[in-house]
């Protein structure tokens, strides 16, 4: 009998350390997330890649008298953030495998408390390419400044601009300007804004009719500035009326057809579509092409690049319309800036051989830098 | 030849018509073609699959009406498939034109065909401005932009919501998109919160995600019609008890294979009378 | 100050974020997050500047009996109604007594009519492509005969068809949307990523200011 109670018992230990020792192997790891604003903990487990289980994380703080859920996982995971946390505050966690079925509770974590962290270091990659764009942009710029000549190629589209302009003027007939349909926040709507003050400075030097459609009222706002100010520099500031530049609608298609009735009833001679624009694009441009006029396009969307390119007489690609400013004022502020910009894509080329040179031969170290961001 | 040059600038309204004639019959007597699907489509369907029952995806609808022969179907499919695996949606609208609207319809439906309860399997959170800055705020917190859903009811009393507070609760993040807005979702919320991403894009976007989807940034990309219709082939052969409820794409490639052939005959066609016309203007010279 | 109060308001409000994506700070990134919400208020406060200049073009255009008025009698009053409906009416289903449904107005005008004319616009699309491939796709030199070829394969592949007529050809599509389409969709994505990049650096130290309304 007595030898049967100690056998008992000695089972009942081995049971228990088994327990105990399962507890444990579940590799609780609670630890401050790096490169964080200090709200958040990183909770880490030992997962085995092929299980169907959920944990449960709980948290308590360290005054604090129960558990509260932190959040829900499975066990495959291997680990969870909890963010939103007090960063004075001290937490330990523990974890609930399979809560709805067997429910096995591990041992507590030591109370950790988050930090915050003075720079997030997995962006590191981010922080030197735009430090080197800025350096090779503003080291133009000051290179321009100190009055070193900088070349831009040729670009077919706005050396076509006074072309359009003037066959208006001889026609008779109005220049349209559609500025792309998306807000004053899009480069490429900045883009075509600086183009629409060269254009309206032509417009008021040759008193050629100007009708600029807008699908957004900041966008028009701006617009209005621009060619009020250029018809004013011209020397034509009694030619500028407030309708010339309005509102339509933000809406796409509502849009597009109401531009379309104005190039059918109107017959303007040139149509400038310069800026962001989407499946409007080959409504727009075909409408132009049925009525003959003359058609300069630009767009980054490279969605929409192939129906200008199939309706419209000129068209600039992407990066030419972003250089458009430059070129068009030859300010070597902006011409520099220009500059700076080719020789980072030069530099983006470099990084790509590179890189394909380091992946086929097996070092991935290269490429993954430039992966998290 | 004379006669070359003259079909080499027939009127835009053949065109037209002939066209029109192509999408019209395949409707008034359908064909029935068979659907292949492609692996950017199956990826995405595979990763849904693979959830489990009481997992959270995002469905953003950030599309209007104009897209929506496109991408309505894929929206179908979509609740169709995760209402059949318990998977919970949290819908929401990025797109001020109708996106709102879209969202509601399209669950609307599921509950008329599959009774999905608004709240427990799905909600609509509603339409937020801001795009971008929007994304990014749901990154740290969903009441920050969705206070309440789209009906009014604060998203603490929604049960779905209990237990989701941003990205990092949810499985993924599906952008039914037009414009740009999905290239958002991708390099926005992805890069920078790490949530798996897929797209749904009407078909003049979809080669542009496929760029995404090599870089490993996007799971995958359903591309217009036909994107669609390989989901719910999918869906279909998956869970046959679905079969006939959402097969609006599957048809309409009926229409879309139809309309392909005339404009490459048109193609054919134009390029044989230019080339006759050449042919004669140097045997004049 | 009247030039120099906005450009420094827009080269502080353009490298806050900036700052902000590279030190977590809490500080930081309280305004920053402030910045994101005051942003979605403003775009949609902005809306009302539309709507503001929408109506002043259109009765400008009635009271002078200008070319087309009729039309905007017309916008006026489908805004007019529209927005009574969205905002005196409410979205989406009421459920009646009598357990039927009745779309509220506004969804009603949303889906049986707002919704066909929109996509009545976009199937435009469909005959416009026709007749722009029709005219731009000829065999003028070696690129355009690559781009017509491509072309050809890639509308061949997408539909079920293609599988019938050439049963490599969905393979083939699939190939080149996977690798020389993404490349080269690449190579534009990063030039313009890249000129959006240098007209954002401009504008943030100030180079260009479009906002101010000077080119």
């Amino acid at each position: 009998m007595r030898v049967r109670g100690w056998l008992f018992l000695v089972l009942l230990a081995v049971a228990v350390g088994a327990a105990g020792g399962q507890e444990a192997r579940m590799g609780l790891t609670v630890e401050d997330t790096p490169s964080d604003d200090g709200r958040s903990l990183t909770v880490r487990w030992d997962g085995e890649a092929d299980s169907p289980l959920d944990v449960r994380i709980e948290r308590r703080m360290r005054d604090a008298a129960e558990y509260e859920i932190a959040g829900n996982a499975r066990v495959a995971d291997g680990e969870f953030r909890d963010l939103g946390l007090e960063s004075d505050a001290a937490y330990s966690y523990r974890l609930v495998i399979d809560p709805e079925g067997a429910a096995r509770t591990s041992a507590p974590s030591p109370y950790v408390s988050p930090q915050e962290n003075f720079f997030r270091l997995f962006r590191v990659n981010a922080l030197v390419v735009i430090l080197l764009m800025g350096v090779l942009v503003v080291g133009y710029i000051m290179a321009a400044r100190r009055g070193a000549d900088l070349y831009i190629r040729r670009i077919a589209g706005l050396d076509a601009i006074d072309e359009a302009v003037g066959r208006a003027t001889e026609m008779g007939r109005k220049i349209l300007y559609v500025p792309g349909i998306i807000s004053i926040n899009e480069p490429q709507t900045l883009a075509s804004l600086g183009i629409l003050g060269y254009v309206a400075k032509l417009t008021a030097k040759y008193g050629t009719q100007l009708e600029v459609p807008n699908a957004d009222p900041l966008t028009m706002a701006a617009a209005r500035e621009i060619v009020k100010q250029s018809y004013l520099e011209a020397g034509a500031p009694e030619q500028f009326h407030e309708n010339m530049v309005h509102y339509i609608t933000q809406d796409q298609f509502a849009y597009a057809g109401a531009v379309n009735g104005i190039m059918v009833r109107d017959k303007p001679a040139a149509n400038f579509l310069l800026g962001w624009f989407a499946a409007e694009s080959l409504l727009l441009s075909e409408t132009g092409q049925s009525i003959n006029a003359i058609q300069i396009a630009g767009t980054a969307q490279v969605t929409q690049l192939p129906f200008f390119v199939a309706a419209c007489d000129y068209t600039m690609l992407g990066e030419e319309l972003f250089a458009a400013s430059a070129y068009l004022s030859k300010d070597p502020l902006i011409l520099g800036s220009i500059k700076g910009q080719d020789m980072m894509k030069a530099a983006i080329l470099v990084m790509v051989v590179v890189g394909v040179i380091m992946a086929t031969a097996g070092v991935q170290g290269f490429v993954d830098w430039f992966t998290a961001l | 030849m004379k006669w070359a040059q003259k079909l080499l600038l027939v009127d835009r309204r053949i065109i037209f018509l002939l066209v029109f004639l192509g999408a019209l019959i395949p409707i008034l007597s359908p064909i029935g073609l068979i659907v292949q699907v492609s692996p950017p489509v199956r990826a995405i369907f595979d990763r849904v699959e693979r959830m489990q029952a009481g997992d959270a995806i995002l469905l953003s609808f950030d599309y209007g009406p104009s897209d929506g022969p496109e991408l309505d179907p894929m929206a179908n499919a979509i609740l169709r498939h995760c209402n059949k695996k318990g998977i919970k949606v949290l819908g929401i609208s990025l797109f001020p034109l109708g996106g709102v609207d879209m969202a509601f319809a399209r669950m609307a439906d599921l509950t008329r065909d599959l009774g999905g309860q608004n709240g427990i399997d799905w909600v609509n959170l509603g339409y937020k401005d801001g795009g971008q800055a929007a994304m990014k705020l749901m990154g740290e917190d969903f009441t920050a932009v969705f206070p309440t859903d789209a009906d009014g009811v604060p998203i603490e009393e929604i049960p779905l919501m209990q237990g989701i507070r941003n990205y990092g609760d949810l499985e993924m993040a599906i952008s039914l998109a037009t414009s740009v807005l999905g290239e958002w979702w991708i390099n926005l919320v992805n890069a920078q919160f790490g949530i798996d991403v897929a797209v749904g894009s009407t078909a003049v976007s979809a080669p542009k995600y496929y760029a995404y989807v090599e870089a490993k940034q996007a799971i995958g990309v359903m591309g217009g019609m036909k994107g669609a219709s390989e989901y719910e082939e999918l869906v279909e052969r998956a869970y046959p008890d679905l079969a006939g409820l959402s097969r609006t794409a599957t048809v309409g490639m009926d229409v879309q294979s139809i309309v392909h052939l005339v404009i490459i005959f048109f193609i054919i066609f134009g390029n044989i009378m230019y080339v006759l016309t050449q042919r004669t203007r140097r045997e004049g010279i | 100050m009247k030039r120099q109060v906005p450009i420094l308001l827009a080269i502080a409000a353009s490298l806050y974020p900036v700052i902000a994506f590279f030190f977590p700070a809490r500080g930081i990134n309280t305004f920053n997050q402030g910045l994101d919400e005051w942003m979605v208020i403003i775009a949609s406060f902005a809306l009302l500047l539309g709507i503001i200049s929408m109506i002043q073009v259109n009765l400008a255009k009635v009271r002078r009996r200008a070319k087309g008025w009729i039309f905007s009698v017309l916008t006026l009053l489908a805004f007019a109604v529209m927005a009574s409906f969205g905002i005196f009416g409410g979205q989406g289903e009421t459920v009646l007594a009598d357990g039927s449904t009745r779309l509220e107005p506004f969804t009603w005008v949303f889906q049986f009519m707002y919704s066909p004319l929109q996509s009545t616009m976009f199937s435009l699309l469909a005959f416009y492509v026709a007749s722009a491939s029709y005219r731009a796709f000829r065999v003028r030199n070696i690129e355009a005969t690559l781009l017509l070829i491509g072309a050809v394969i890639i509308m061949i592949g997408r539909i079920p068809l293609g599988k019938l007529v050439f049963p490599f050809i969905p393979e083939v599509a699939e190939w080149i949307m996977k690798y020389p389409n993404a490349a080269a969709q690449r190579g534009v994505i990063i030039g313009a990523a890249l000129g959006a990049a240098a007209m954002s650096i401009r504008v943030m130290v100030g180079i260009e200011r479009p906002y101010l309304g000077k080119s």
